[in-house]
């Protein structure tokens, strides 16, 4: 079953277009990283998922429900943009209100099971607005899974989070899954969120360009080797000359693409007179692959 | 990782989906200064109405009260749509101005918090945010009607002012008034999810509707016309101290007409728009 089944979807604000046909099919149980430049349309399809937004056209399913249905709306834990706090209460008193929107019959309880999760406790007498950014996040993370929601949509939820926070929410995505929930998250820290994310959707000038699931990303990423030797800029021209792709990476090393066997380039060197100091292979990443997947789009 | 469970939604019934909304609202209104703030000026307007006006002027002299009687600061001793000065129009239909301020102040800031994407993402009905907004709100103007009343009992008392009425009619003009809460409420809510969180413009339009103007220029050209009682402020003028149980019944079938009216405009315009 899946939990989203978007077809078609498009949404205008006046003479512009933001979402141009979209689908997306978002299994149940997966953790969905959506993935976009800023302006690409993510937020505005969360939106519409949250029901906050009406599509101009488009067909939108949760849980192979229309998006109007009551049953399955209230079944969503959402943090979009901001967590919609209400800054002169209380961070239990916002939770407090937000049992009470669930209608949980146990909120006490509930609060304080989502604190300690969110590592908060010690802050439910804080005023909001007093709370810094990360606080902040983790307390809308915190509202977001009151009340055990089948599908959490979650827009750039590592905003703002420091090392540890990153590492809770983690945490707290893996397990919400575990218990069968689905999680819908966008961000743009890739690294982090290709740490957690089972399926991945990139989405482009308002139109979704691939969609995949880890094993395919993990299948479709190049591998590389990455070298340093006694002469650099030498050693690059040399490298050019036989490899179609080369380039310098952030950490001075020199990354050498589609190589078939490593032990070649270090002979191939060797007979140019250049001796490898230090060679590695590796696979690039998310954020590599979809820098590339990005490039590839836009030429076209 | 498709999950195998087997997933069960349980349908809301519409008494859940407006409990937990009036659960939210009432948890707010009871935690937040805003209400108390108003509580407070609902019982200091009638207190400076009575008092002030009584008080003698900068040289000594008396002053002419602008009452002769406490329960002239509640309602008019007849209906009096026109204006006839500011003895028979500053009573208790006061409430419904300032109460228009408070119920923009708190519907407002459930769009300028971001709070009402929680709300509309769990409740895809949007005739519970209307229905949940207006009870609350009439409540909270109810509770504004009861501190005038008692703000009013005890400038009197203080300033020795006449307490001489007939009960029966005084029951009848702050029923009718307190039933009047609802529709105002209503009317309030309506104008705030046309404005949402630009409530300086909600505040000035509740300003304009809550004073009464339009029915006070109607009824300064076509005269005292019973047919005025059709309009929130032509029933709340109604709810006077000659009032009987029909200017309750009138008021309470006008509050709750104008309530539906208002709450079926407002769902309308809730489930055409996008929530920002």
């Amino acid at each position: 079953m899946n939990a989203i089944e978007i077809k078609n979807l498009t949404k205008n604000f006046g003479e512009k277009q933001a979402l141009k046909g979209l689908n997306m099919t978002v299994p149940a149980g997966s953790i969905y990283g959506f993935i976009g430049e800023n302006g690409s349309g993510k937020s505005t399809t969360e939106k519409i998922i949250c029901g906050l937004l009406h599509p101009t056209s488009g067909d939108v399913k949760i849980f192979g429900k229309p998006l109007t249905d009551a049953e399955t709306r209230a079944k969503i834990g959402v943090l979009i943009e901001s967590p919609g706090c209400f800054p002169n209460m209380t961070v239990w008193n916002n939770l407090m209100l937000q049992a009470a929107n669930l209608g949980l019959e146990n909120p006490e309880e509930e609060i304080r099971k989502m604190l300690k999760l969110v590592r908060m406790e010690g802050a439910a007498g804080n005023k909001y607005k007093n709370c810094s950014l990360g606080m902040k996040q983790r307390i809308g993370i915190a509202m977001a899974l009151l009340g055990s929601p089948e599908l959490l949509v979650l827009d750039e939820p590592i905003n703002g989070l420091d090392a540890d926070g990153m590492r809770i929410m983690r945490e707290v995505l893996v397990d919400v899954t575990k218990h069968g929930a689905t999680v819908i998250v966008s961000s743009h820290i890739l690294g982090e969120l290709e740490k957690v994310a089972t399926h991945y959707g990139i989405v482009r000038g308002g139109k979704m360009i691939k969609e995949m699931t880890a094993e395919e990303l993990d299948a479709s990423c190049r591998t590389y080797v990455a070298l340093q030797a006694s002469d650099m800029y030498k050693t690059k021209n040399v490298l050019c000359r036989e490899y179609t792709r080369v380039e310098e990476d952030e950490s001075g090393f020199l990354r050498v693409y589609d190589v078939e066997k490593p032990e070649n380039i270090v002979t191939y060197l060797y007979k140019n007179g250049i001796v490898v100091t230090e060679i590695k292979t590796a696979k690039i990443g998310l954020e590599e692959y979809y820098i590339d997947l990005m490039k590839e789009t836009g030429a076209k | 990782m498709e999950k195998s469970r087997e997933l069960t939604f349980e349908s809301p019934t519409f008494f859940q989906r407006i409990k937990s909304m009036l659960g939210v609202d009432f948890y707010r209104l009871f935690h937040t200064p805003l209400f108390y703030i108003f509580l407070a000026i609902a019982a200091i307007i009638p207190a400076m109405l009575i008092a002030m006006t009584g008080m003698p002027g900068p040289n000594g002299e008396p002053s002419t009260p602008l009452f002769t009687n406490v329960w002239q600061a509640i309602a008019a001793n007849t209906p009096i749509y026109g204006f006839e000065g500011i003895d028979k129009y500053a009573n208790l239909n006061m409430v419904f101005i300032f109460g228009g301020i408070m119920v923009s102040i708190f519907i407002g800031h459930d769009y300028k918090s971001g709070y009402v994407k929680q709300l509309f993402t769990t409740h895809a009905k949007k005739e519970d945010y209307m229905i949940s907004k207006s009870l609350t709100c009439a409540f909270a103007m109810a509770c504004m009607c009861i501190t005038y009343l008692f703000g009013a009992i005890v400038a009197g008392a203080i300033t020795q002012t006449s307490f001489s009425v007939n009960a029966g009619n005084l029951i009848c003009a702050i029923l009718g008034k307190i039933f009047m809460s609802l529709g105002w409420a209503s009317l309030y809510t309506f104008l705030n999810i046309i404005f949402r969180r630009y409530f300086g413009i909600s505040i000035a339009s509740s300003f304009f509707f809550g004073t009464g103007v339009l029915v006070i220029g109607i009824g300064s050209i076509a005269g005292n016309t019973p047919m005025l009682n059709v309009f929130l402020y032509g029933s709340s003028v109604y709810a006077c101290l000659s009032a009987n149980f029909i200017n309750v019944l009138v008021c309470l079938i006008v509050s709750v007409a104008w309530a539906g009216i208002y709450n079926v405009l407002g769902t309308y315009i809730l489930s055409k728009s996008d929530v920002y």
